[in-house]
């Protein structure tokens, strides 16, 4: 059930009464009627509709980019020789390449457009609360959760505290690091005075030289990889193990919750 | 006075002269000589002041990428180190390189020795015999007569031709900025040549640098650049294709062709110019027969130059291997640059520690722990040298030592060698050269001779670079192009453990590449190059090297303006950036300086 | 006009430029100068009397390849530019005198064209041991460095040694060779890498300069853009093969006898600035790639620990190991992936452990549907 209003959800419910205020996760990721949502069985309205577009745009444009990536690093098997005009295609897989670079690098713009406009959620990968002792307590207790040291896990609308921090850490700053990165050496190839080499040019030296910056940027790939497997494995985790729906969140863009135990 | 085991008699009372920097020659070296009351030199001491650590810098790389490395030792001598380092991994891996590969390789290493000669004696060696100064008053007339009584097949000798060098020579001069000439000794009474000499000379040290750089586009062709070409592990890099489609991108008969020119262009410069200067110069200097040193007591060389391809038998090597000790012409002993009894390196008055100084590694074994020290009589600071004790540490090179004898390599050495062993094509050159000139055999053991040698090596050379094409054309044509061997290509394919030598002759003489390669990388890369032979200093037993023997007893015109000295070490063409490279295997923390 | 001494505008016009198009030149000069018309005459008078600039050519740590690539340059002839562009005051590997006359002649010239002297610097210092693993006249070559820079118009950094370090300093760089621009932090450098730069990009930076009379454009690492602005990569011969995927596999195969690309050898062609795809190398006659093997990248910082030559990928050499960045990738791919299997089979035994708890009665309600 959806309320379809892009501030956020109304919970269909609301509390009866006192009662000790819930503690909530990701400090500062609550709003008033998080809180109340967390209360009960109920489904809240947490990824828009560009979130969920984006999701879903950004993860073909990754694994586009990381086959094609890894091809050009280790080329299959040479082609046949011939006409070198109509047999391209290892410019076809460069190609792909730079267009899903293209694609991911808008994409992750209009991303940072949505966490500027969008809810409060949509704000959620661009930072970590590491000055708050709370968000701190809720990793902890996110860690002792996957190290089966905590029987039950708590509810969260957006992500929790640890999902957040490798949101951040592996897949923000990770892709941040390969737009970066691709697009200084995509300006090699456009040439200096390049809008890619005017914005991004000073990647090169400062890595030492255009091979250095190809090293990065491949080990750059397996770090988003590594991101990859973690973030598909806890989604499916989490969506059966949690108390909230994953997998298909992302999909309809409303959390719906499994109980309506508070916290 | 101190005799030395190898038979000098050291006097340092005289006077000392100190020449820093040693210029016209690879990398940095000084020299200290004492002169006696009647300017002779009674004390020599020479020390390479520079060090690199290249042997460090190799361990743990991947032994295919060796060679390039090896090669950055040294941008004179360029791709002999490569060469060298090639032969020692695919020795260690055992591969046999292709027919082709071993004709392309010989080329571009005799296309080396060469260049590498004309180079040297035209541009780092010649002012020593030759004072441009005085070209500016030759008679044009006579200096063309001059060039074509010497050599009547050189095209370029018309007086006008003379006059025009002789012109810019002038206005060269006469603009007050001498440039390259400027502080030189040019009214030295050492200089015995008459002005059209020097003109002839000076016209040909022009000549000549217009030709070097056509000489090395043989290594350009086959090796993509020069300096530095590449090379390759199992063969040569460069794939021949001479009938099919895309054989512009390979060895094709264009790019043979220019080779042939190259190799023809070669030959006419050498024989044409070269020798007939060597002569010319040599005949007006016949008198200043010093500089002898060790080249009439002890020669060492490796063999170069093999007629099949990876197989070092010295029966099938073009230029021969051998040593020979305490002048003793008759005797030629084999070299083995494996046994650990024969080679080996010692430190006592060089900037390197040994656990026991007084014993010498074999290169397999090397240790080289660098300990800059300078001893208790040295004169100045730790960075303001003024004058060094030999009696202590006092260079950045080792002391090899064949049998415990200190050697002297190079061109001489090999002609030595040799002539002794009776290789038909060096006798007949050498006795051609001095009954030519009309001088005895001894005259060879010289300043002069080493010159000599080196101008007669380059006319062998170009014979050879002849030879190994023309058999790389009829190999082609019998049907066999193939240029690599990649069986072992793959380290997957390689022992787990393995160790090899590589051994060349370089321009400066016997270069040798000890290997030990494990799981795939460089476990200790040792080179012992030709002039930490010559360069060596003192020894356990006090034995002086190749260089400072060869100083011995000179008489200088003027001990202030160092002619005599640069005159003979320049005739071994010092390479010091190839000699002052190594380090240890285990790259200890480089101890401090004490000055005692 | 003096008529022995060879002035810059003799040698113009003797390069076959006209008097017409120098008094252009002057001219141009003059309002790029931001000066008046009033002035072209006055440079051009300054160019006609002009003396050949004066250049000191010292040598660090190096092996010599720079001065013996500069001596194959083919236009200009290096006797031209020896005997009448440039005044080369001091070069240890070509001048005739040593010693202390060659130690004067190095002082001289610093005090006679103090500010107006180019200094050409092959090779570099080492820092370690008080500099003495480089010893020019029992001092440190850092010492004769910095005394000749003092007064230097500009710097020349010939080859990979003097602009980024080059072999010795390679991993470890036991003698802590540092590159010129390191020690010398308050001149104008000009970086010319390449171990060593090609003859006719060496002689072209210095006419450049003389005819010019001005630095060469340079890009973000100090290389001049004319020669180093674009990869050899951007115009290799071989690229179409790149592009169509015809690579050569294996030394000496049938695609290398086509002359097919040279990628998957491990060529750094497209990570390497120079022009060795374009000028080539000893009058054009061929380049490494031309030659069959690939580029090593010789003219690019740091090249010597991006190998191996002969693979795609270099060796990652920031984390203590020695691996290329895919198989490091994988390795830690595998590990994250092994994590996630244990951490998986770990979770459907509590899951199921879990719900065999509920079914024993409890009354707690999980919310397990």
């Amino acid at each position: 059930m959806t309320t379809g209003m892009s501030t956020g959800a109304k919970p269909s419910t609301a509390i009866a009464g006192g009662g000790p205020s819930p503690a909530v996760a990701g400090a500062d990721d609550v709003a008033p009627e998080d809180v109340a949502s967390l209360q009960k069985i109920t489904s809240v309205y947490v990824y828009e509709a560009p979130v969920r577009l984006w999701h879903w745009i950004n993860a073909l444009a990754i694994v586009v980019l990381a086959v094609t990536g890894y091809f050009i690093g280790s080329p299959p098997p040479a082609a046949a020789p011939g006409n070198t005009f109509d047999t391209f295609w290892f410019g076809y897989i460069r190609y792909a390449h730079f267009a899903a670079g293209y694609v991911l690098a808008v994409g992750f713009l209009g991303r940072i457009y949505w966490a500027i406009v969008g809810n409060h959620h949509a704000r959620q990968l661009f930072y970590v609360a590491l000055w708050s002792k709370k968000w701190w307590k809720e990793v902890l207790f996110e860690l002792r959760w996957y190290f089966f040291l905590e029987k039950r896990p708590k509810k969260y609308v957006g992500h929790n505290p640890l999902a957040q921090f490798a949101m951040f850490f592996l897949f923000t700053l990770g892709v941040t690091f390969q737009i970066v990165t691709g697009f200084a050496l995509y300006g090699e190839g456009l040439g200096e005075g390049s809008w890619a080499d005017t914005l991004f040019g000073w990647v090169i030296p400062l890595f030492g030289g255009s091979m250095d910056v190809h090293t990065w940027h491949h080990l750059g790939m397996w770090w988003i990889m590594m991101f990859i497997l973690t973030h598909v494995y806890v989604a499916i985790r989490e969506d059966i193990m949690s108390r909230q729906s994953i997998v298909s969140t992302m999909i309809s863009g409303t959390r719906t919750f499994k109980d309506d135990l508070p916290d | 006075m101190v005799a030395t085991p190898n038979g000098f008699n050291l006097d340092t009372s005289g006077r000392r002269v100190v020449v820093d920097p040693v210029t016209r020659i690879e990398g940095h070296m000084r020299c200290e000589v004492n002169v006696d009351e009647n300017n002779i030199i009674r004390n020599a001491v020479s020390t390479g002041t520079m060090w690199r650590g290249l042997e460090v810098i190799l361990k743990g790389r991947d032994p295919r990428d060796a060679w390039a490395f090896t090669e950055r030792i040294c941008g004179v001598c360029t791709g002999t180190h490569a060469l060298t380092s090639v032969r020692a991994v695919e020795d260690a891996l055992g591969i046999t390189i292709p027919d082709n590969a071993n004709s392309i390789r010989n080329m571009m290493q005799l296309n080396l020795q060469i260049h590498d000669h004309i180079v040297h004696f035209y541009h780092l060696h010649a002012l020593d015999w030759v004072n441009p100064v005085n070209a500016l008053k030759a008679d044009p007339k006579a200096t063309s007569e001059l060039q074509q009584a010497v050599s009547p097949s050189h095209p370029l000798s018309s007086p006008g031709y003379f006059r025009d060098v002789q012109n810019r020579v002038k206005r060269f001069v006469e603009s007050g900025q001498l440039g390259l000439f400027k502080n030189g000794y040019w009214d030295n009474p050492a200089y015995l040549l008459p002005p059209e000499a020097d003109l002839m000379a000076v016209t040909h040290y022009l000549e000549a640098l217009d030709l070097q750089k056509e000489v090395v586009k043989v290594h350009t062709i086959f090796g993509g650049k020069n300096p530095h070409p590449n090379w390759l592990v199992g063969g040569v890099p460069c794939a021949i294709n001479v009938h099919d489609t895309g054989a512009v991108g390979a060895i094709n008969m264009e790019r043979l062709n220019l080779v042939s020119s190259i190799i023809d262009l070669c030959k006419t410069f050498v024989k044409n110019v070269y020798i007939p200067d060597i002569i010319a110069i040599g005949g007006f200097y016949k008198s200043w027969l010093y500089g002898g040193g060790l080249s009439g007591k002890s020669v060492l060389a490796y063999g170069d130059i093999p007629e099949n391809p990876s197989n070092f038998d010295p029966a099938q090597l073009h230029l021969p291997r051998g040593a020979i000790i305490n002048g003793d012409l008759s005797k030629v002993h084999e070299v083995d640059v494996r046994d650990p009894e024969q080679i080996q390196e010692f430190v006592p008055h060089s900037w390197y520690k040994y656990a026991d100084e007084n014993k010498g590694l074999h290169p397999w074994d090397g240790v080289t722990e660098p300990n800059f020290a300078l001893g208790p009589n040295t004169v100045g600071t730790k960075t303001n040298i003024k004058e060094l004790d030999e009696a202590a540490k006092y260079s950045w090179i080792k002391a090899p030592r064949w049998r415990g004898h200190a050697m002297e390599v190079g061109p001489l050495a090999r002609y030595v060698v040799g002539y002794a062993s009776g290789h038909e094509v060096i006798t007949d050159q050498i006795k051609g050269l001095l009954s030519t000139m009309n001088l005895p055999v001894g005259a060879l053991f010289s300043t002069l001779g080493r010159t000599a040698a080196r101008a007669l090596e380059a006319d062998y050379c170009a014979d050879l670079q002849r030879h190994f094409f023309d058999k790389l054309i009829a190999n082609i044509k019998n049907g066999d192009s193939s240029t690599a061997n990649v069986e072992k290509w793959d380290p997957s394919k390689w022992p787990k453990e393995a160790k090899g030598v590589g051994m060349t002759e370089a321009p400066r003489g016997a270069l040798g590449h000890w290997v030990q390669v494990k799981d795939g990388r460089i476990d200790n890369y040792q080179c012992v190059v030709p002039t930490t032979w010559n360069g060596s200093p003192r020894d356990n037993e006090g034995n002086i090297g190749a260089f400072e023997a060869s100083l011995m007893d000179t008489y200088m015109e003027r001990p202030d303006e160092p002619v005599e000295i640069l005159r003979t070490l320049h005739s071994f063409d010092p390479c010091l950036a190839c000699s002052t490279h190594v380090m240890s295997p285990e790259g200890e923390e480089l101890t401090t300086v004490k000055v005692r | 006009m003096s008529q022995s001494i060879e002035t810059f505008y003799e040698v113009m016009r003797r390069q076959g430029i006209t008097r017409r198009s120098f008094l252009k030149f002057c001219s141009l000069t003059a309002a790029a100068l931001g000066l008046g018309p009033a002035f072209a005459p006055k440079i051009a008078n300054a160019m006609e009397t002009k003396p050949r600039t004066p250049v000191i050519w010292v040598h660090g740590l190096e092996c010599t390849c720079c001065s013996e690539s500069f001596i194959r340059s083919a236009h200009p002839l290096v006797k031209d530019v020896v005997l009448s562009m440039i005044s080369l005051d001091y070069d240890d590997t070509l001048m005739a005198s040593a010693g202390h006359q060659a130690e004067a002649a190095l002082q001289e010239t610093i005090e006679k064209y103090k500010g107006n002297y180019i200094l050409a610097v092959e090779g570099n210092p080492p820092l370690n041991e008080d500099g003495m693993y480089c010893i020019i006249g029992g001092k440190p070559f850092v010492e004769q460095l910095r005394h000749a820079a003092k007064d230097a118009k500009a710097i020349i950094s010939w080859g990979a040694c003097a602009s980024y370090g080059c072999v010795q300093a390679a991993k470890p760089n036991p003698t802590r060779a540092t590159p010129v621009h390191k020690v010398i932090t308050d001149k104008p450098i000009i970086k010319v890498p390449g171990c060593p730069p090609i003859a006719e990009v060496m002689t072209g930076v210095i006419t450049y300069m003389l005819t010019f009379d001005r630095m060469p454009e340079l890009d973000r690492q100090g290389r001049p853009k004319m020669f180093y602005g674009q990869r050899i990569h951007d115009k290799c011969y071989r690229r179409p093969h790149f592009d169509a995927g015809q690579f050569v596999e294996n030394w000496d195969d049938d695609a290398a006898r086509r002359g097919e690309c040279l990628y998957k050898m491990g060529c750094k062609g497209p990570t390497t600035y120079n022009a060795c795809s374009t000028v080539r190398w000893n009058e054009g006659v061929s380049f490494p790639i031309q030659s069959g093997h690939g580029c090593i990248g010789c003219s690019e910082d740091g090249f010597w620990d991006n190998g191996p030559f002969y693979d795609r990928l270099a060796q990652v050499k920031q984390f203590g190991v020695e691996e290329n960045a895919d198989t490091l990738g994988r390795a830690a791919a595998a590990g994250v992936g092994g994590a996630i299997a244990v951490h998986a089979a770990v979770s459907a035994l509590k899951r199921a452990q879990h719900k065999n708890e509920i079914k024993k009665g409890s009354s707690m309600s999980q919310g397990e549907e």
